[in-house]
């Protein structure tokens, strides 16, 4: 338990320090829109359409995040399985891919942050005061078109989710000990049998139900 | 994991709340219901939790917490960049896809089956160093 406690807590922290493209403020704004996509109406009434691009309407700007960017964490957090390349495409022609790529990324630890404590029945923890400061701004070397819709890490020997923030390698580097510290544990994952409170299996069942139940193909 | 015998259907079907094989498998499956979906789920959320508690322990409830958790952010990064399925997970999991409707998840688009590369996979888990 101390893992996961200690892994939240710096990721709670690293949502209020200005991050690869975006400041402390912004990247905090982002987790508070992620929790208003919770109760939005525009975002209820595109979940239960058939298609999501058939309803009208759209998220006004909420400084410090544009309108483009608010759509993209809305989305993102509400309904992540009927994303397609074209929405993803006009999105990126507006924001550029390392900033779309930095919103998924925020908007993914959000969802964990949040998730774990509304599964255990805790109160949401308290988003994190920003940190002064500029964006690192560097695009890594070594990533390029992989098929994905923004560009990854060349790198074959890791799987495609294991690359998804290889584009943003700070808000990749907190996101991949929060997975590490709340799913599959370093080396450990590569065995079958865990010595852990739940078995692999039962692990495995849970990650299963998780990503049916969110349409996620991959 | 060997000799384990896993209802693959059971563990898909989001209105199979029953044992599929793994024990604890309905507690924990009403579990992921309700968090996922809260009360709309049909099931009570501290109902729920208080249901996995009793049957596996407090710390499996927390793991199971981080689980859930850890995977509510991997769709998120998986389906926000649009990545598709590696090579090999995309030829040895044709049949079950099929047969679990997976196919048709808007995410499918993002991985072209006619570049499938057909191999037999004896270790799984290298697909994901």
């Amino acid at each position: 338990m101390r893992l996961l406690i200690d892994a939240q807590q710096e990721a709670v922290a690293a949502l209020g320090r200005p991050g690869d493209w975006l400041d402390g403020a912004e990247r905090v704004a982002v987790w508070r829109e992620v929790r208003a996509a919770a109760t939005d109406e525009l975002d209820r009434r595109r979940v239960e359409a058939l298609s999501p691009y058939a309803v009208e309407g759209a998220h006004p700007a909420r400084p410090p995040l544009g309108a483009i960017e608010v759509e993209v964490v809305h989305r993102i957090a509400t309904d992540p399985g009927r994303l397609t390349r074209s929405w993803a495409r006009a999105a990126i022609d507006e924001l550029g891919e390392e900033r779309y790529t930095e919103l998924v990324g925020l908007t993914a630890i959000a969802k964990v942050l949040d998730t774990f404590a509304a599964a255990l029945g805790q109160p949401p923890p308290a988003l994190p005061e920003p940190v002064g400061g500029a964006p690192a701004r560097v695009r890594p070397e070594g990533v390029g078109d992989t098929g994905a819709w923004v560009a990854q890490s060349l790198n074959k020997t890791l799987a495609n989710v294991s690359r998804t923030l290889s584009l943003v390698p700070v808000t990749n580097a907190t996101w991949r000990t929060l997975v590490d510290s709340h799913y599959s544990r370093g080396r450990q994952f590569f065995e079958l049998v865990w010595d852990r409170a739940l078995s692999r299996p039962q692990v495995e069942l849970l990650a299963a139900r998780t990503t049916v139940l969110q349409q996620c193909f991959y | 994991m060997q000799g384990l015998t896993v209802d693959i259907d059971a563990v898909l079907d989001r209105q199979h709340v029953g044992d599929c094989g793994i024990e604890g498998s309905a507690e924990l499956l009403t579990f992921a219901d309700a968090v996922l979906g809260g009360t709309a789920s049909g099931v009570e959320p501290a109902a729920a939790r208080a249901a996995l508690r009793a049957r596996l322990g407090e710390e499996a409830l927390w793991e199971a917490a981080a689980t859930v958790a850890a995977f509510c952010g991997l769709v998120r990064v998986a389906d926000g960049t649009g990545i598709p399925l590696d090579d090999g997970v995309l030829a040895v999991s044709a049949e079950v896809r099929e047969r679990t409707g997976i196919d048709g998840f808007a995410g499918a688009a993002n991985s072209s089956t006619t570049d499938a590369v057909d191999v037999s996979l004896t270790d799984v888990a290298a697909l994901f160093r």
